[in-house]
């Protein structure tokens, strides 16, 4: 599938046939805007066809108030893949990510135009409660923000509250293994989770977000607070635990994105000559090999090159 | 000015700025002055209450706490005084919720409407309203309007006034107190699914507890302080206490510290000025307990949290 | 506190599989902690009797003598539930069932909170003796839907002392670790569990309620004074004439307001003299001139001025204030003066001046200092040039403030102004007189017995509604001052 860009002038190699999945049925999207192209030899590797769709985004614009954040956002999300978002700095793309778990819905004076398709379900359709959709689309945060409760708690909060049955033991101990922080605080489940390191803190709010068994993990910028060797710890564990959750990850570290996603989304913000703001937009969005090897798009091959941004 | 040039000139004007200190000092001495008076009154209040109770508490300190009051100045006593305002501190952490709520309802549900703006105006002005005016309030709608479920002029109604006077007061310690939860928390329990009443049950509010608790508990220590509001809804000077049921405890004649206070301060001070010194130093040490109280209570529910 | 704490089966790394063979998961306690836990038991139901005895004692008095009291039975059903409790807790479903207070690994649970569980039960029994006998049909009905509240209420089987006590209760059985999610075939999988959503939008609603009660309290005040204060201006018996006379008997018809205010006035006056210089100083020294450490120990003691209740600086002026500072300036003043009240509203009035005006200090920031200190400033001149207009907003709310309050004042004057249910006009400060607050006190103390006696009761809710209106009228000023000084900076 793959497709892509902001509003249909760059044509986008599309290494593969998109998956028979309702996301096809997409109105208002031509369907002969997917070129696609015999498979390069130099990509092939990469290219591997998705499970299925777990978002299909048409036409996404946020606005806060009468300022549109970010607009002309299409893009789809596979099942068990790791997509990864770049883009500089107030470019959107963590507003994107907030959009699909209704995060967005808290701001008071967000507005968001398009449409969402979770698993062929419209997301803001006025039927679906987003504390439903929250529940199965786990977010971790910029900053670690762990609950000032002891890290048993922080672990134990989403189960409990989604009214688990079964020995909530069992499960904290499972989540902290997932994460890979079991080993060090086995011995201090009862102790105040500020006390961890922000490493640690960070893996006990991944851990937290695993607890309650979601299906897809947002994750916004989760290293920027991190030093290296607390970085690589969590990109083992993305790899990690990919095999049973879709992630979607909002990166300013472009070698990040490099090294752990299969998809990448490349976002930026272009001043809008008309109302002398600067607005976000996708422009290019393609396997992560493409992106970087071969962008499609110039803005984007600046940016992965280092020229700006 | 003149441009200074020669060594002897610079040496004058430096002399001369040195002079002009001696208004510093003046200003720094007024300031100990002003320092040294407040301290002092602080200790005047107290060494007045302690000296003029001293010899009645000396010469019977356990009738004086055990006994109901009485005309006779060898035998009055503030038990009931003490009684009633422990019933008044419960009657008034009950009202607490309330409080506690409108804080939570300004904080997280509202938004910037009218009614929103309406409700903090009326809580800011409230706070500022003296507090026999809620004495007036007290007697027209509790000991008045309600005296079917009040008994009238009784501890309830009394109560219920001080719970309405310290209502501004909660709402404003409890809203700083929720307004210094940081939004991440809330962003990480609404992340897994919360609704927005299990956010605020179960991490806004325990997160913001050692502040609401301090707030809550000083007020309770400010009611029990209050004699004003009680004197208009009126808090009997004498009452005899016979044997009754609860009920008719709660909806009698009631009275309470500051009252045994005032009544034993307007009467003469020939027998009287010890009885109400000495009810003073019980009513002071009661709120200095509360506070300390208070105090221990934030520390520790801070270090629990692990802050 | 620990004891309300409610302990959720906390595991420890190793309790978690060692004792899962025991009985449904449950780790059984230890011989030893169960003798610890038994004894301290006994020790804390020994103790909780005597301290509720020795309350009852003094509460009491001799009424109840020593005969078949409240203590005794309660003392009783007590020793007898505590008994029983003590055995069934030595088998498993004891365990279960939370009759055995211990912490899930099978350690006792901490002395407090036996000990709270003890006061507890000690409290529910002692209250039902006293309801018994007393034979109070509707308190007993209040009683048992309140504990049948929190039964219901209560995760599991907690009884209501057993929520307070935090006592272990083990919550739900093994049976997997995994929180299944349902598959999403429909959008009705990602709709909210109806159950969480009634409870969410009952929460929602019941806040709601409660911050519409700062509007009923203020529209029941305004309500309820004004009402009555209109009774009074409408009377047949009104008249502009009866609001001017020899002074202020609300009995005999005449209520010359200008005495009143003339008191208010000097109290206001003379309060504000004294505490308007002590607490700007106070503010003055702890923002400018005070370390941190010096800081850390005067700042509790203004708050230790602040938390004195107005009574007992009220005794303080006649007890005080005029006989050993006033009669040795003024020489034969009476114990009963406006000065005396003045002087005494000052002293409450020392920290509402001093830590708003602190705070306004405080709030101007450092960079302004350094500027002034960079310039070659001195800390006095930097105080009193660059602190003080910076912070003038700030000081002047305080000022009004602290002339609301002692408008507001009530205590003080009524103990020590001296004057009781009437008082002839007088404008020297040095004779008794009357202000506002404490006329209406006098209304309100009975000592007119103000319900019946035509406009009397009536006066008082109209001196309330020109306090209130006073009062009102300076905090939208101040209100106004804070707002633009908050703007500053």
């Amino acid at each position: 599938m793959t497709l892509t860009s902001n509003s249909g002038q760059h044509a986008v190699e599309a290494t593969t046939i998109r998956p028979l999945s309702q996301s096809n049925q997409r109105s208002g999207e031509p369907v002969n805007k997917e070129i696609k192209i015999a498979q390069d030899a130099a990509v092939s590797d990469i290219a591997r066809p998705p499970a299925s769709t777990v978002f299909d985004v048409s036409d996404l614009a946020v606005y806060y108030g009468e300022f549109r954040a970010i607009g002309g956002v299409n893009l789809d999300v596979g099942e068990h893949e790791i997509t990864a978002f770049i883009g500089p700095s107030g470019c959107g793309k963590s507003t994107v990510l907030r959009c699909f778990n209704r995060m967005n819905d808290l701001v008071e004076i967000a507005r968001v135009e398009g449409q969402i398709l979770y698993h062929g379900i419209d997301l803001y359709d006025s039927a679906v409660d987003p504390v439903a959709v929250r529940r199965r689309i786990g977010m971790v945060f910029q900053k670690p923000n762990p609950f000032p409760k002891s890290i048993y708690d922080n672990v134990a909060f989403g189960p409990r509250i989604a009214g688990m049955k079964g020995d909530l033991d069992e499960l904290v101990e499972k989540s902290l293994r997932d994460a890979g922080l079991w080993e060090e605080v086995k011995d201090r489940l009862e102790k105040s989770a500020l006390g961890l390191s922000g490493g640690q803190q960070q893996r006990l709010c991944i851990a937290r977000a695993i607890a309650v068994n979601p299906d897809v993990l947002l994750m916004d910028e989760p290293c920027s607070a991190l030093d290296p060797i607390a970085t690589g710890r969590i990109e083992e564990l993305m790899q990690e635990i990919k095999t049973e959750y879709t992630i979607v990850i909002v990166t300013h570290n472009m070698q990040q994105a490099a090294r752990v996603s299969d998809r990448t989304a490349f976002f930026t913000a272009e001043l809008d000559e008309a109302s002398g703001q600067r607005r976000g937009q996708l422009v290019e969005y393609s396997e992560t090999g493409q992106i970087f090897s071969n962008p499609a798009d110039e803005r984007t091959e600046a940016y992965v090159t280092g020229r700006f941004g | 000015m003149a441009a200074i040039t020669t060594p002897s000139e610079i040496r004058a004007g430096l002399e001369k700025r040195r002079g002009t200190n001696t208004g510093g000092q003046i200003f720094r001495t007024l300031l100990l002055v002003a320092l040294v008076l407040a301290i002092a009154m602080i200790g005047a209040v107290l060494w007045s209450v302690g000296v003029d109770s001293w010899s009645l508490l000396i010469e019977r300190p356990w009738s004086f706490l055990s006994n109901p009051s009485n005309s006779s100045a060898e035998l009055a006593g503030v038990a009931q005084g003490i009684r009633g305002s422990v019933t008044l501190a419960a009657i008034v952490a009950a009202t607490f919720p309330v409080g506690v709520g409108a804080a939570i309802y300004l904080e997280e549900l509202a938004d910037d409407n009218f009614l929103t703006r309406l409700i903090q105006v009326t809580v800011r002005n409230l706070a500022g309203v003296p507090s026999i005016v809620y004495g007036l309030l007290g007697l027209a709608v509790f000991v008045q309007q309600l005296r079917g479920l009040t008994g009238g002029p009784s501890v309830i109604s009394a109560g219920l006034t001080l719970g309405v006077l310290v209502f501004p007061v909660v709402v404003i310690t409890t809203s700083e107190a929720i307004r210094a939860v940081p939004q991440s928390l809330r962003d990480a329990a609404y992340g897994l699914g919360a609704t927005q009443w299990e956010v605020i049950r179960h991490q806004v509010l325990p997160a913001a507890m050692p502040g609401v608790l301090t707030g809550v508990v000083l007020s309770i220590a400010r009611s029990l302080g209050e004699a004003a509001p009680l004197l208009v809804v009126g808090a009997a000077p004498f009452y005899s206490t016979g044997v009754k049921n609860t009920l008719e405890q709660l909806t009698g004649a009631f009275t309470a510290l500051p009252m045994n206070v005032a009544v034993f301060a307007r009467l003469p001070a020939d027998t009287w000025a010890a009885h109400a010194a000495a009810a003073s130093v019980v009513l002071l040490v009661v709120i200095f307990v509360i506070n300390l109280a208070a105090i221990i209570l934030r520390n520790r529910i801070s270090k629990k949290l692990g802050r | 506190m620990t004891a309300t704490e409610t302990i959720e089966h906390t595991p420890t790394s190793s309790a978690n599989t060692d004792h899962r063979e025991d009985f449904l998961g449950l780790p059984l306690p230890t011989m030893g902690s169960r003798a610890v836990a038994a004894g301290l038991e006994l020790f804390f139901f020994i103790l909780v009797a005597l301290g509720v005895y020795l309350v009852e004692y003094f509460l009491e008095g001799n009424i109840t003598g020593f005969g078949l009291s409240n203590w005794w039975i309660a003392f009783a059903l007590m020793a007898l539930w505590n008994g029983w409790t003590y055995a069934s807790a030595q088998t498993p479903q004891g365990t279960l069932t939370s009759h055995f207070i211990a912490d899930s690994t099978g350690a006792p649970a901490a002395a407090l909170t036996i000990m709270v569980r003890q006061l507890i039960r000690f409290g529910l029994l002692y209250g039902i003796a006293i309801l018994v006998r007393g034979v109070d049909v509707a308190v007993l009905v209040l009683v048992g839907l309140l504990a049948g509240a929190c039964m219901f209420v209560a995760p599991k089987r907690r009884a209501p002392w057993d929520i307070l006590a935090g006592t272990t209760v083990v919550t739900g059985f093994p049976s997997g670790a995994q929180l299944e999610l349902k598959p999403l075939t429909s959008i009705a999988d990602l709709q909210l569990d109806t159950k969480r959503g009634r409870q969410d939008g009952r929460a929602r609603r019941l806040l709601f309620v409660a911050g519409l009660f700062s509007v009923l309290a203020s529209a029941l005040i305004v309500w309820s004074i004004f009402r009555e204060a209109a009774k009074f201006v409408l009377d047949d018996e009104f008249s502009l004439d009866i609001l001017t006379g020899i002074g202020w008997f609300p009995r005999r018809g005449i209520f010359d307001l200008w005495t009143l205010f003339v008191g208010t006035l000097w109290i206001t006056g003379i309060a504000m003299l004294v505490a308007g210089p002590v607490g700007l100083g106070v503010a003055f020294y702890l923002s400018e001139y005070a370390s941190p450490r010096v800081r850390r120990w005067l700042k509790p003691m203004v708050e230790i001025l602040a938390s004195i209740p107005s009574v007992v600086i009220g005794l303080f002026a006649i007890s005080f204030i005029s006989p050993s500072i006033l009669r040795n300036i003024f020489g034969d003043i009476g114990i009963f003066s406006i000065l005396a009240a003045g002087i005494g509203v000052g002293v409450l009035t020392v920290p509402i001046i001093a830590s708003i005006s602190e705070d306004a200090m405080r709030a101007v920031p450092n960079e302004l200092r350094e500027a002034s200190y960079g310039l070659g400033g001195r800390r006095v001149t930097t105080a009193l040039r660059v602190v003080f207009p910076a912070a003038l907003s700030g000081i002047a709310a305080a000022f009004i403030v602290g002339v609301s309050r002692a408008i507001g004042e009530t205590m003080v004057v009524f103990i020590a102004a001296g004057g009781s249910g009437g008082a002839i006009y007088e404008a020297d400060p040095r004779e008794p007189g009357q202000a506002i607050t404490a006329a209406m006190a006098s209304l309100g103390a009975g000592t007119d017995s103000v319900a019946g006696s035509g406009l009397a009761f009536q006066s008082l809710y109209f001196l309330g509604a020109l306090l209130f209106i006073l009062t009102l009228v300076l905090n939208v000023i101040s209100d106004g001052v804070v707002r633009r000084f908050r703007q500053v900076y």
